[in-house]
């Protein structure tokens, strides 16, 4: 991903080509954690799954807007099978 | 490889961390939001202790910074909270320094952080570009149907910062308490939020408190949406955004972005059928004549004003000159000749 703006070559000093190193191997670590998070989290999210279901069928889904419209049970999705509750994904597409 | 998904993280979890690149003076500290693995492109909550004092200069990298708490002194102009910057790569700022001390949101968009003393631009910087504003005080919130299909009512925006190329924004956004939105969205760009004050909900990532944080990738599910009492923060798209609406908590971010690609067939068809044949679909984009189309350039002297009195013209292709009226000789592409007397 690139905000596509200008960038000005120049070189790199080894004490930050170094900081950089660390900075990717800390950053690796805060993914870790936050990935264990979010997996821990997904008997709660299944709820918030559910809740959401409810209120799209009742109160309704936003389409635009505040424009709504109730979506039937028979339209809710159904998990596919043997796929786990996933939300983070590293690298969106390009994920594992 | 670009940056990871860092979804949800709040800064105030951890602690700062001294700057120890060349060129910071001492008393900068951050908190590492997100970093680009290829760049070093990176996003940082900053402290500037009380006292600190930045010689002017560039950085070689685009950035943009908010302040979040304190006074920030840039040059003679005292900036407080809420105060947004657009820094070109290789725009010299002035000497920059606080005296109590200011809590400042900072992102480097094309490469890592750096700071070069300087107190002239460097030649390439796009100095046009630079702008700041106090977004707190000196703009009102808008609706924040900047796209359509929308965001629910009560998500009110600031627009800070827009590329009329990449389309790519940065914006305040808010929601009033009370907001609530059904449904599940993707975008296909990234998306970067920092959470200047409030908390909101997520039904992917739960609650995310003042000081939260994600940079998302493109084509991630995130919604639906709500905040109880409200929350203000700051957000960026890095191109187009656009709301792809579904209520299918289990999509990947791969089905997604096929649904994408099957909502341009049915929108765009010849669109999309050129640039999936033959060899259009080259990963950089194809060629815009627009940016490489010959130009008339200052036509070696030549009046290059565009003249309406049906008398004089400028001249770009193989020309000579009269008077009106005056006896002269045209030549054509084909070879024949005439002349008027």
């Amino acid at each position: 991903m690139t905000f596509k703006n200008l960038f000005i070559e120049h070189d790199l000093a080894p004490e930050v080509r170094q900081w950089l190193e660390e900075e990717i191997a800390e950053q690796e670590e805060r993914f870790k954690l936050i990935e264990k998070e979010m997996q821990d989290l997904a008997p709660t999210r299944e709820k918030w799954y559910q809740e959401f279901f409810d209120r799209i069928t009742t109160i309704g889904f936003n389409v635009d807007g505040d424009d709504k419209m109730k979506i039937s049970q028979a339209d809710l999705p159904v998990k596919p099978e043997g796929r786990e509750d996933r939300v983070v994904w590293k690298h969106g597409v390009d994920s594992d | 490889m670009a940056r990871p998904h860092i979804e949800p993280f709040c800064d105030r979890d951890t602690g700062f961390k001294n700057m120890i690149l060349p060129g910071f003076a001492g008393g900068m500290r951050y908190k590492m939001l997100s970093l680009d693995v290829d760049s070093g492109a990176c996003s940082m909550t900053v402290q500037y202790d009380g006292g600190y004092r930045r010689a002017p200069g560039f950085s070689w990298s685009e950035m943009e910074m908010i302040v979040i708490e304190g006074e920030l002194q840039v040059g003679d102009r005292t900036c407080r909270k809420g105060h947004y910057f657009f820094v070109p790569a290789g725009y010299a700022l002035p000497e920059i320094s606080t005296a109590q001390g200011c809590l400042v949101l900072v992102m480097y968009n094309t490469g890592e952080p750096s700071h070069e003393e300087s107190t002239e631009h460097h030649p390439l910087a796009q100095v046009d570009l630079y702008h700041s504003v106090d977004s707190y005080m000196d703009l009102p919130w808008a609706m924040g149907n900047v796209t359509k299909p929308s965001v629910a009512a009560g998500c009110l925006i600031k627009l800070l910062n827009y590329n009329p190329i990449s389309h790519a924004m940065t914006f305040l956004y808010c929601m009033t308490p009370g907001y609530y939105q059904d449904n599940i969205s993707y975008h296909d760009c990234a998306e970067e939020s920092y959470h200047l004050w409030g908390t909101s909900w997520m039904m992917q990532f739960g609650e995310v408190p003042t000081g939260g944080y994600f940079w998302r990738p493109a084509y991630i599910n995130h919604g639906a949406f709500a905040s109880e009492y409200g929350c203000i923060a700051l957000g960026r798209t890095d191109s187009k955004l656009f709301n792809h609406f579904h209520y299918n908590p289990w999509s990947t971010p791969v089905e997604n972005v096929e649904r994408s690609a099957a909502r341009l067939y049915k929108r765009d068809p010849l669109l999309y059928k050129w640039c999936l044949s033959k060899d259009h679909n080259h990963p950089h984009g194809p060629e815009d004549f627009e940016d490489t189309m010959q130009r008339r350039g200052d036509e070696q002297g030549h009046d290059t004003e565009h003249k309406s009195d049906g008398k004089t013209h400028d001249h770009w292709h193989g020309h000579h000159h009269h008077e009106p009226g005056s006896p002269h000789t045209h030549t054509h592409a084909d070879g024949t000749t005439h002349s008027h007397d």
